[in-house]
């Protein structure tokens, strides 16, 4: 719309029941090829919403639920999902646990993070210099900020919604170090998430209904606000699910992963973390 | 109290909220801050042009929540936010002021009022559509959008 190609470009897009915010930074990238890259994001998403909404009853993931269709019916993405449900599950301890949802499996709590990684690739793949997609408060990103540095991604107070409980710097430096992915080429094989990482928090201040302590099937909470970070975003945000239902039970989990590591604010207040996460000062 | 200091410049915001179709004010209280107070300032960008780039304040509308009222306003100049407050924070009871007052200050570095804080986005649980209209993200998207 403006004469001058501007550097960074944001876009609010509602779907999943919240509103997903972008941030790309064009890079060398033409503003119109940006533009093109959002909206191709912006497919991926809806798409996932249609097949895995369990608010929708005429759903693929909600006619699997009421045991209308069975697995060799379902969309090629469903075996995916289950799979990194699978997956999480053993992760967190079992703290995250889909199939002990109250109406049948549920990947809710892993879907969006999921579909963020997957509409994040798409920016990457367009070629921009940097992104980040934030669903809901679920956050992922790649490459660096305009100004280059490192994304600063503030962690919302659990008690006031207008302040923050701190603010934790994430992207390609530390991650790059840390994870050793360097630029694809030495194995052939090139990992998906390269370079992305994801910042995921869970609580009860919002809706608190997904959490559900899989050892009773109730709705249960051990944390004021649990944050999860890593490399991957399907798996922060079923982790920050699991610690969020877990509390301090849920972090031993967390930290005997690579790659990842969790704060929580316990409902007292206090804090705890399990080292690997950058603060900002 | 923690309305001492704020300098009331409506007419200004009132202009921009119509650009970004944001509700300004409450029904409880103006809610609406133009320049942050003397202090409540973080450094100034030292982005070249930085003194020329004015600050924008917008303010979220009264919000019920789930123990009061509240409103969010941030204030921004460039990329960067220079003040994140509420002009309208009404909580139902006596307890929950209590206990705000005791629990916040427990967090790591107190509350982070995002003075001076610059992020790029916000992680926290999930929100609703309707819920997002309140939230620092929402106040973020919107401006950038120029």
């Amino acid at each position: 719309m403006t004469a001058q190609p501007a550097p960074l470009t944001t876009h609010a897009e509602p779907v999943m029941g919240t509103v997903f915010s972008f941030t790309a930074v064009h890079g060398d990238l033409p503003a119109d090829a940006v533009r093109a890259a959002l909206a191709a994001a912006c497919r991926v998403l809806h798409h996932c919403d249609a097949l895995f909404s369990t608010w929708d009853p005429a759903s693929p993931v909600s006619r699997f639920r009421r045991g209308e269709a069975a697995l060799g019916q379902m969309p090629p993405e469903f075996a995916e999902v289950l799979r990194e449900c699978r997956a999480a599950k053993e992760a967190s301890g079992g703290w995250f646990d889909p199939w002990a949802m109250p109406g049948g499996f549920d990947p809710t709590g892993l879907v969006k993070g999921w579909a963020i990684e997957r509409a994040l690739e798409e920016l990457r793949r367009a070629g921009l210099s940097g992104a980040l997609i934030n669903g809901g408060g679920d956050v992922a990103v790649f490459g660096s900020p305009a100004g280059g540095h490192r994304w600063r991604v503030g962690i919302r107070h659990p008690w006031r919604a207008d302040a923050l409980a701190c603010v934790i710097e994430v992207g390609q430096g530390p991650v790059t170090e840390e994870r050793g992915l360097e630029p694809a080429g030495g194995s052939g094989e090139s990992p998906p998430r390269a370079g992305i990482a994801a910042v995921a928090t869970s609580g009860p201040y919002e809706r608190g209904a997904h959490l559900i302590d899989p050892a009773t099937g109730r709705a249960a909470s051990r944390a004021a606000s649990a944050t999860v970070t890593g490399p991957g975003l399907a798996l922060a945000d079923a982790l920050a699910t699991g610690v969020a239902v877990g509390g301090d039970e849920a972090l031993p989990a967390v930290a005997g992963l690579d790659g990842y590591a969790a704060y929580l604010i316990r409902p007292d207040g206090s804090e705890t973390d399990t080292g690997g996460i950058a603060f900002a000062p | 109290m923690r309305r001492a200091g704020w300098y009331l410049v409506t007419g200004a915001v009132a202009g921009f909220a119509g650009v970004l179709g944001f509700h300004i004010g409450g029904t409880a209280a103006p809610a609406v801050l133009g320049q942050p107070a003397p202090g409540e300032l973080g450094t100034p960008s030292a982005g070249p042009g930085a003194a020329a780039v004015r600050a924008r304040t917008v303010a979220g509308a009264v919000e019920q929540y789930g123990y009061g009222q509240l409103s969010v306003t941030v204030t921004v100049r460039g990329d960067r936010i220079v003040a994140v407050s509420v002009p309208v924070l009404h909580t139902m009871d006596p307890y929950s002021q209590q206990l705000a007052r005791q629990v916040i200050p427990t967090l790591r570095s107190e509350v982070l009022a995002a003075h001076s804080a610059q992020i790029h986005g916000v992680s926290g649980a999930t929100y609703t559509s309707e819920a997002y209209a309140q939230s620092i993200q929402s106040a973020l998207d919107k401006l950038h959008v120029r």
